[in-house]
């Protein structure tokens, strides 16, 4: 059993070697702390949207009654006081302020977005109001001359490239269509003394969250991510171990000896898995403590423990295959971290690239990204600890994750062993 | 049981258009100690890589007990590198069991191999240590424990007592020794420090661009290349050193004369008795002896005599 000499060797040097160790652990935890920090709160959808608003609007006098109006004060109360549906969080935090002090807001990102409101709002409201009253009373023939033709426009005003616009933007257009449509329907009402037809009564809509997603951040997809990147480091500290050993000489030693390639890289294997296994607890404590929603309980941590192995065992063929082509040390660290960087952001551990299906397999679309073991290792890691998934949703992840693992770790000692293992030419 | 071990047949290795080793033939006797002796960079490591299987040939052949050294059974050898070759974070007993676990050397067996290389490596007290803290001298010790954990037949030392304190030097001639005399193994040791060759090796290859000059006891070197003693002496205007040369060359009783470092070495058989005569030669000349000894002939003389003067590196 010479793998097991190997495998206690390699964890007396891995533990032993404490600056290594503590950079091995830290670094991705290091990342985790800071986007749990930068997206800890975000996407989440009880969170009120800051708006900036500004309202030039005149007022109105009301036709019939005389009454002085301000529709744009109305509207700017009501932006105050929508709530969430069941929920007591505001929809937005209302900043009333001048158009370049709100521009200026709008660049700082401390608004997500801003609505303007024209001087002639009101007139245009009342002008609404008007037009609908005439309406019952009229012929059929409404002209445009019988009302004040009064037009104004709303500006809703922000970055468009900013995601914190988009869900603003949106929102608020819904609360401005209600808004609107409330206004007509109570106009329509008073005049023809009945409640009507109201449209809404016919089409409902109604926006619903993915079960379960509810209360997602953006930091609750993105830290199995932080796991998977941190696995994927594993390459780097691999590939520099094993040239180590070849720049050393002490593989030459190993090498004169009885021991096989299998012994070296097999027995290699356990405490670098071991190492991915605790990166997966480490990174998981620290990810609940600022915040992640973790689901599931205890079996989604043996499953995601699991499933850090095999990535774990796929960062080591990675490693095995740089540290048969490195020169040296300082060599196989910068390729290690050229490779598994860029890998990282391929499988998708920061964010979704573009979709690139190649094929489908099992009427499920493979995507080129799919090629990647980790890619696989980060859906089921998502599946299980963000989604609370068990195993049979991420069986096929798994699946895959495991074959192409082995594929890869078959590639890695096959170049390792003709590269390093035998007598040189 | 054949009296030869290794032989190597016709070994030439090239890296490019670089001829590293030419031809090279020997053979080494079981139970010897041999002696590969050579400038920096004259072939010594790549011919011993080639001859303990570590390195392919370009052609030739290399037989260890009438086997091609490729199908010889691992742990036939034991190599002590130049370089340290040695684990930062694991401590000499878990080094030297590692290897032994790795030769499949059984465990009870090994126990007590390892307490015994410690002892005589004089590294027991810092059995438990991490290699990290030993001394360079501790490190040395190790490097060659490690190669001989395993009890091999033969044992290559390549350049042992590099960087070595006398002290450390001593300890490690004297194992060397006992592992000829008290244990019966083959030692192929390499060196360019010509003390160690001298005292250690019952034979020497000088080896040097790669190719083997010659091959013999120490002293039947020593008596190639002249008998006898050395006269070294410093004249005070040395640009008519060339001129002594040869006017003493010429001389009947002088065996050689040749530059070395500006000074002039003439050996010669009894040489305190030619000293008038030389002396005589000089006066001649009209040259005025600066400083002057006699020693006996060393293998450097010899060394030198065969690769030269010129820098290598």
């Amino acid at each position: 059993m010479k793998f097991i000499s190997i495998a206690k060797k390699d964890f007396k040097e891995l533990i032993r070697d404490c600056r290594g160790l503590v950079m091995i652990l830290l670094f991705p935890m290091f990342f985790m702390l800071v986007f749990g920090f930068a997206f800890g709160g975000m996407g989440q959808s009880n969170q009120p949207h800051n708006l900036a608003v500004v309202n030039y609007d005149e007022g109105a006098t009301m036709p019939i009654t005389g009454e002085k109006v301000n529709f744009g004060n109305n509207l700017t109360k009501i932006l105050e006081d929508s709530e969430y549906e069941d929920s007591d969080i505001h929809l937005f935090n209302v900043t009333l302020t001048t158009e370049s002090d709100a521009d200026k807001k709008l660049k700082g990102r401390d608004v997500d977005a801003a609505l303007i409101i024209p001087e002639n709002y009101s007139q245009s409201m009342i002008a609404l109001i008007t037009s609908i009253m005439q309406q019952p009373i009229s012929t059929g023939t409404l002209t445009s001359q019988e009302s004040p033709n009064t037009t104004s426009t709303l500006i809703i005003r922000g970055d468009t490239g900013y995601v914190g616009f988009g869900t603003s933007q949106g929102i608020l257009t819904g609360v401005l269509e209600q808004y609107q449509d409330t206004l007509v329907t109570q106009t329509r009402n008073a005049v023809t003394g009945s409640s009507g037809v109201e449209t809404k009564q016919y089409i409902q809509r109604k926006v619903e969250a993915v079960s379960g997603t509810g209360s997602f951040t953006t930091f609750d997809m993105l830290a199995p991510g932080m796991m998977v990147f941190a696995i994927l480091l594993l390459t780097t500290t691999v590939a520099t171990a094993l040239t180590r050993e070849v720049e050393k000489g002490t593989l030459t030693r190993l090498k004169l000896s009885n021991m096989t390639s299998f012994d070296l890289l097999f027995g290699g294997l356990l405490p670098w898995s071991l190492i991915a296994a605790v990166q997966v607890v480490i990174l998981l404590i620290v990810a609940v403590l600022i915040g992640f929603h973790w689901q599931g309980g205890l079996n989604t941590l043996i499953l995601a423990l699991f499933v850090g192995i095999i990535g774990g065992i796929s960062s080591i063929s990675l490693g095995m295959i740089i540290a048969a082509f490195a020169r040296n040390e300082s060599q196989a660290g910068n390729l290690g971290t050229l490779i598994s960087v860029p890998t990282s952001f391929l499988v998708g551990a920061f964010f979704q690239l573009p979709q690139v299906v190649i094929a489908n397999v099992w009427g499920q679309p493979f995507q080129i990204y799919d090629l990647l073991p980790w890619t696989h290792i980060l859906n089921a890691l998502r599946s299980t600890l963000t989604f609370g998934g068990g195993w049979d949703t991420i069986a096929y992840n798994v699946g895959w994750a495991a074959l192409l693992t082995v594929v890869l770790f078959i590639i890695g000692v096959v170049l390792f062993s003709r590269n390093r293992l035998r007598a040189e030419n | 049981m054949n009296n030869v071990i290794i032989e190597a047949q016709n070994l030439n290795k090239s890296f490019g258009d670089f001829q590293a080793v030419e031809n090279l033939n020997l053979k080494i006797n079981r139970g010897e100690v041999f002696g590969f002796l050579g400038p920096n960079g004259a072939g010594k490591t790549t011919s011993i890589n080639m001859m303990v299987g570590l390195l392919h040939p370009t052609s030739g052949q290399v037989f260890i007990d009438g086997n091609e050294v490729q199908q010889i059974e691992k742990g036939t050898i034991g190599i002590c590198p130049q370089e340290l070759v040695l684990w930062d974070y694991l401590t000499c007993r878990e080094s030297l069991m590692l290897m032994g676990e790795m030769y499949e050397v059984p465990g009870d067996k090994l126990k007590i191999k390892v307490d015994k290389l410690l002892d005589g490596l004089f590294l027991t007290e810092k059995a438990n240590t991490v290699v990290s803290q030993l001394s360079g001298g501790m490190k040395r010790r190790l490097n060659l424990a490690l190669a001989l954990v395993h009890e091999p037949e033969i044992v290559v030392l390549d350049e042992p007592s590099e960087g070595l304190d006398p002290q450390s030097r001593r300890v490690l001639w004297n194992y060397i020794r006992s592992l000829r005399d008290d244990d019966g193994k083959t030692v192929i040791l390499t060196t360019h420090l010509m003390d160690e060759a001298d005292r250690l090796s019952d034979r020497i290859a000088i080896i040097d661009h790669g190719k083997l000059l010659r091959l013999d006891t120490p002293s039947n070197l020593k008596k190639e290349t002249g008998e006898g003693d050395v006269i070294e002496m410093k004249i005070s205007n040395p640009e008519k050193n060339q001129e002594i040369i040869s006017a003493v060359g010429k001389m009947e009783e002088v065996e050689s004369v040749l530059e070395v470092d500006g000074q002039i070495n003439i050996r010669a058989l009894d040489a305190v008795s030619k000293l008038p005569m030389i002396m005589d030669e000089l006066e001649h000349l009209r040259v005025r002896v600066v400083d002057l000894s006699v020693r006996q002939n060393t293998l450097e003389d010899v060394f030198i005599d065969l690769t030269g003067t010129g820098l290598r590196e």
